[in-house]
């Protein structure tokens, strides 16, 4: 006799799998497709250089301008994210009650913020610069991309505070110290890891975002040098060179996806190497 | 009950939302003594113990009236500084809770938040309570290796010495040996032994043997009542209410059924057994009366009496600020006024 429940099990089991190749193919896919058309446009001088050759984002020099401007940009965006997430999820945490309607109702618009597509962030992020009197720059972009990564951050560190045992906080308390001893001597290092990948994570949607930087920031051949110019990203430089006619610069168009993508394949080692660090002394 | 009291509890109640979980507990704690709080899951040892230290008020929806004085202060009194409160408790809980750093930087962590600064002092302190928790021979070595990689046991050491580090007063243990090995337990328990003279200790325990081995004075609750206190000889053995013997032989306890109840509130004192006599008169042998009397001292009175005319008291209970109910089992034979 056939055994209903063994075929049960086996047809769930290749669905399940099914799910995980098609989440683990399309990255490998990915990769794949820029690293066929973009890494025989990769040179040093894409990485080394500044667009030269009289196009706009042209058939020479490199893309020093977006890289640089990309991560000046994310870190930027990712400080300014980080002191106000910080601050939001501890209070959050340790300073409302846990079941108040206040943190209810926080929690629930940093859902709703988080599915804001990013271009509505940025025409936000342009109307304030335009009542402000700022002009597109690093300035307007940092600021734009730290509200789009804000619900993205605190919400992952929201998720790992809410995890923290409650012992912990009542063990700190009991020796007599204050909510604000408890949250930066105990809490914080507790939760370390957790805050350390919920940064990093929030940094890389931040460095690859497009929309949010497209009104604020611009776009500029020269290197970031001042809060108040515009910036250059890579986002942004994908964009107008796969929008270019031309096959070279369509081609350097994939070796810059190539690049963003290896920033963010490193930031994201980096992060699991920081958190594996940071995690020697968390109680488990 | 002798000796000076440390903590003097007067008319606690403490609700969560709008459950009751202490019902109008009023005891008090001696000086320099160890204190059990024994009684079944849920009744309150808790919560009693954690209402010392104002740990409670970290519960979300915790409601507490009443009174809890510590050298004479209530600590409920809003202008009471917490931490300076918490600092001369330390607390143990169930399991040991180590912070999320070194084991010098576990004990020095106390002091430091309090303000000592001084890198020679911290060093002394550490090694002085680590010695009294007993762990210094095992860890001198490692003293800045993660707290977190100690075994269980340890831990709770750990833990003992980080809570002596703040030098409190009072010792409160939440059923600090339940989650250890009985060697590790057993560790625990001596150091208990040597704490006890000079600070006043205060632990729940679920381990009636734990109880007889540690306690000097013994407090026991039953689903927020209390039901019985007194020197730990003799609430562990010889029990005076129904409820106490149950539990400490290890029997179900169980509500005894009630066949007549007199209210004698507001009733003379003086009337009070001429009353109880019409009605213990109808009701059988061993049948229950349940009376309910206005202040403590009619309380006692009543019960010294009728015990004296030879029924048994199976209990004796607080139910609000002024009234004590009773019951009284009858026992017909010795019944003669």
């Amino acid at each position: 006799m056939i055994n209903k429940r063994k075929i049960e099990e086996n047809i769930f089991r290749c669905f399940m799998m099914a799910a995980t190749f098609v989440v683990v193919g399309t990255l490998a896919f990915i990769l794949v497709t820029i690293c066929i058309k973009g890494l025989p446009a990769l040179s040093l001088d894409m990485l080394i250089k500044t667009p030269k050759g009289g196009y706009y984002i042209g058939k020479e020099g490199g893309i020093l301008n977006a890289i640089l401007g990309s991560i000046v940009l994310g870190i930027g965006a990712t400080f300014l994210a980080l002191i106000i997430s910080l601050p939001l999820v501890f209070y959050l945490n340790l300073y409302v009650k846990k079941k108040s309607t206040f943190a209810l109702l926080v929690r629930f618009f940093l859902d709703v913020l988080w599915g804001i597509p990013s271009i509505v962030y940025g025409a936000f992020g342009f109307t304030l610069m335009v009542f402000l009197g700022l002009r597109a720059s690093l300035l307007a972009g940092i600021v734009t991309v730290a509200l789009l990564i804000i619900p993205i951050m605190s919400r992952s560190m929201d998720e790992v505070l809410k995890l923290i045992p409650f012992e912990l906080k009542e063990a700190s308390f009991a020796l007599g110290s204050t909510r604000l001893e408890t949250a930066v001597k105990v809490i914080f290092r507790q939760a370390l890891p957790g805050i350390v990948t919920a940064t990093l994570i929030a940094f890389g949607r931040g460095i690859g975002d497009a929309a949010a930087v497209l009104f604020t920031a611009s776009f500029t051949d020269s290197l970031p040098y001042s809060l108040f110019k515009p910036v250059a990203t890579l986002p942004l430089a994908i964009f107008f060179q796969l929008g270019t006619p031309f096959p070279e610069v369509q081609e350097r168009g994939y070796a810059s996806a190539l690049v963003l993508t290896g920033i963010i394949f490193l930031i994201s080692i980096f992060a699991r190497i920081l958190s594996k660090k940071f995690s020697k002394r968390v109680i488990k | 009950m002798e000796g000076k009291t440390h903590i003097s509890v007067r008319d606690l109640s403490v609700f969560y939302g709008g459950a009751r979980v202490l019902n109008n507990i009023s005891i008090n704690i001696p000086d320099k003594k160890l204190t059990a709080i024994i009684g079944p899951s849920g009744c309150g040892k808790t919560t009693l113990l954690k209402s010392f230290n104002r740990i409670i008020d970290l519960q979300d929806g915790v409601r507490v009236s009443g009174q809890v004085l510590v050298d004479g202060e209530d600590i409920y009194d809003p202008k009471v500084e917490v931490t300076h409160l918490r600092k001369k408790m330390g607390l143990l809980l169930q399991r040991p809770q180590i912070l999320p750093m070194s084991i010098y930087e576990n004990v020095v962590y106390g002091p430091r938040i309090h303000g000592v600064k001084d890198k020679k002092k911290l060093d002394g302190t550490v090694q002085c309570y680590l010695k009294v928790s007993g762990l210094w021979n095992e860890v001198k070595d490692r003293l800045h290796s993660p707290a977190s990689r100690l075994s269980i046991g340890q831990q709770q050491r750990l833990c003992l010495a980080r809570g002596l580090a703040v030098e409190p007063e009072v010792i409160l243990g939440d059923e600090p040996t339940s989650a250890l090995d009985p060697i590790s337990a057993e560790r625990i328990e001596q150091r208990f032994l040597e704490l006890k003279s000079q600070y006043t200790v205060v632990l729940v325990t679920h381990n009636l043997r734990q109880a007889k081995r540690l306690a000097d004075y013994v407090i026991f609750l039953y689903l927020g009542d209390l039901i019985e206190h007194g020197t730990a000889d003799q609430v562990l053995k010889n029990p005076r209410y129904l409820k106490t013997e149950s539990y400490i032989n290890g029997e179900f306890i169980e509500e005894p059924e009630i066949h007549r109840e007199l209210n004698l509130k507001g009733t003379a004192c003086s009337d009070y057994f001429e009353r109880a006599k019409h009605t213990l008169e109808k009701i059988a042998h061993s049948q229950v009366l349940k009376v309910v009397v206005e202040h403590e001292q009619n309380a006692h009175e009543f019960e010294k009496t009728m015990i004296h005319k030879g029924h048994r008291v199976l209990e004796v209970k607080r139910i609000n600020k002024t009234d004590w109910e009773m019951l009284i089992q009858k026992q017909n034979n010795v019944y003669t006024i």
